[in-house]
Order: structure tokens, then sequence, then C-alpha cells
């Protein structure tokens, strides 16, 4: 179904909650991979992707139509993720490093990851990043989106999103040659 | 190594039947949040910046209450009645002092009267007298 028919069904009270949930089947996989990617955490990526689609509810009647529903949807669940992210960094009275290091200890521990050393590397490496460095790099370099889509979610400019990709690619490489 | 070297592999795992459950999920609680879920962000956007202005609000008028109410309490307590003491006739003086007043010695340091004065004044006798009477007492004898 497409996103315009999804928004008409849900401006009508008799069909808002089927459209609703047309919509959570159609992006649920793209917000929780999102999150779960950023939180590492299986059970913080459920509570925050509920979390999203519950603004989703509380909000899609002021969506402008003229926005692509998935941009909003993304931008949505990348603040929740930058919240949940500074919010126990705060709680824990932790630097940024001792976040890292505690979301680089799930990758080992955790029985919801899988995968072989080099990928286990590759996703440590992300984890030394900023995380804003690291949702541009998730979003080029997984979710394949363009520059102008991150744009759009982030707020930032072109120039900016690519400088910012590159020099992760450059970090992460480094980090993989050295360690 | 290069990032390109590496294969696109996702490592995460779900439960199983994650996705098939998560719609009936959320659906839950947003219609256990109900009808009304969508004036409650409009309330609390409204209160939200009416209580950080109201806090500071309060303050103040507590703090100004407090200075005003404490300086008129200064002002309407009853200040004492000072009387001119040359307009008072000296039997009253003498009265009052005889009634209320306790001296002590150090009552006496301002007293500008020189010690013969002073005992013409408070003994009511001549320093002649008064030597005829300290001579009368043979002080060395006296027991304490």
């Amino acid at each position: 179904m497409e996103d315009i028919e999804i928004l008409e069904k849900f401006a009508i009270a008799e069909s808002r909650n089927l459209a609703f949930n047309q919509l959570i089947r159609k992006y649920q996989q793209k917000v929780y991979w999102h999150i779960r990617k950023m939180v590492i955490d299986h059970d913080d990526a459920d509570d925050l992707t509920q979390e999203v689609f519950i603004k989703v509810w509380k909000n899609l009647d002021g969506f402008r139509k003229d926005a692509q529903l998935y941009t909003w949807l993304y931008r949505i669940a990348t603040n929740e993720c930058l919240t949940f992210l500074s919010n126990k960094k705060k709680k824990f009275f932790l630097p940024i490093n001792d976040v890292a290091a505690e979301l680089s200890e799930k990758l080992d521990t955790s029985p919801d990851i899988s995968g072989d050393e080099i990928q286990l590397k590759l996703q440590k490496a992300l984890l030394r990043l900023p995380d804003k460095q690291r949702l541009v790099f998730n979003m080029k370099y997984y979710d394949e989106l363009k520059y102008e889509e991150i744009s759009e979610i982030l707020g930032t400019s072109v120039g900016a999103l690519k400088a910012s990709y590159h020099l992760a690619v450059k970090k992460i490489e480094e980090f993989l040659k050295h360690d | 190594m290069k990032l390109n070297d590496i294969p696109k592999h996702n490592i995460y795992k779900v439960p199983e039947g994650y996705f098939d459950s998560l719609p009936m999920r959320v659906m839950e609680q947003t219609a256990a949040k109900g009808a009304g879920a969508s004036a409650a962000p409009r309330f609390s956007s409204f209160w939200q910046p009416v209580r950080l202005v109201l806090a500071p609000l309060v303050l103040l008028l507590v703090f100004v209450g407090v200075f005003l109410f404490s300086n008129d309490v200064v002002q309407q307590q009853p200040q004492p009645e000072y009387v001119a003491l040359g307009t008072l006739p000296e039997a009253e003086i003498v009265d009052y002092l005889d009634s209320y007043a306790r001296l002590e010695t150090s009552d006496f340091d301002e007293v500008s009267l020189s010690d013969q004065e002073l005992t013409a004044e408070f003994l009511n006798i001549s320093s002649e007298a008064a030597e005829e009477e300290l001579e009368y007492y043979q002080l060395n004898k006296l027991i304490y």
C-alpha cells in the first residue's frame, strides 16, 4: 500500500486503526534495524521502536503530506536513539568511551548477536565513532540512503554528510588495521 | 584492510516471530492510551512553558512578600516615647528614681562631680562630720 493511501485512510476514523496497522507492518523493520544498530541491545531497540510508533500515532495528523513518510519515521527514530544514548551517558555519569565499552561488551555476550570475527570487529569499530557520525555511516552504508535523504532526516547539509561519512570510513579502516 | 573487503552482513538477530507480534503490541498501547492521546500533548505542551515561567515567578513573589512584610513589621513596632528630661519637674524624677531606678557603680562613671562633692551630695553630711564619724570606728580592729 502506498504512503498516500495509508495517510488518507488514517484520516478517516473508521479506517484509522487498519491504516496504522499497515503503516507499522510496512516500516517496522526499517525502524527497528535503524534503532538496533545504534543501541545494540534487542530489548532497548524493542522499547524504542514501540515508542517511535506511538509518537507516529500521536502526530500523524500533523504530518505534512508533501514530505516523505519514511524520512519522517527515520527522523523520529533517530531522535529517540540519540535521546536514549544521551540519557544512558547521563544516568551512569560515564564518559562516551564507557558507554561504547558497555555496548561493545554486549556484542561479545548477547545471544541475539552472531557473526564472524571481522563482522564483530567492524561493529566495535563503529562504536568508537561519535553517535551522529555512526548514524550517518549506518544510513549510508547499511540502509543505502542517498545523501539528500540523510540530509532531510538529520537536517545537515549534504557536504557535511559526505565529509562525515568519509571520515568515518577512514577511522573504521584505521581501527581494523591496528586492533 | 578496506571496508569494501568486508561483506555486508547483519549480525543482529531478533526472537522468532518478533515482527509478526510487534504491530499488535503497538496497537494495544495506542488503544490503551485512548482517543484522547492527541489532546494530551497539546495540554502538556501548553503547561510545560507555563510551568517554567510560573516557578521562578512564584519564588520571586514569595521573596517580595517576605521582604515587604518584614519591613512593615519593623515599621509598625511601637517606638519608645522620649521626653526631654529638663521639662520634667524635679520631684517627678526623684519619685521615678526612688521607685524604679537601681543604680550600679558604673552609673557613676559619667557623673562629673568630684569625690568630695559626691560625699556631700549623696551622704548629705559635711566632710568634717564624715571624718569625725570615721575616727569613731577603728577600722583595723573590725572583724569581718
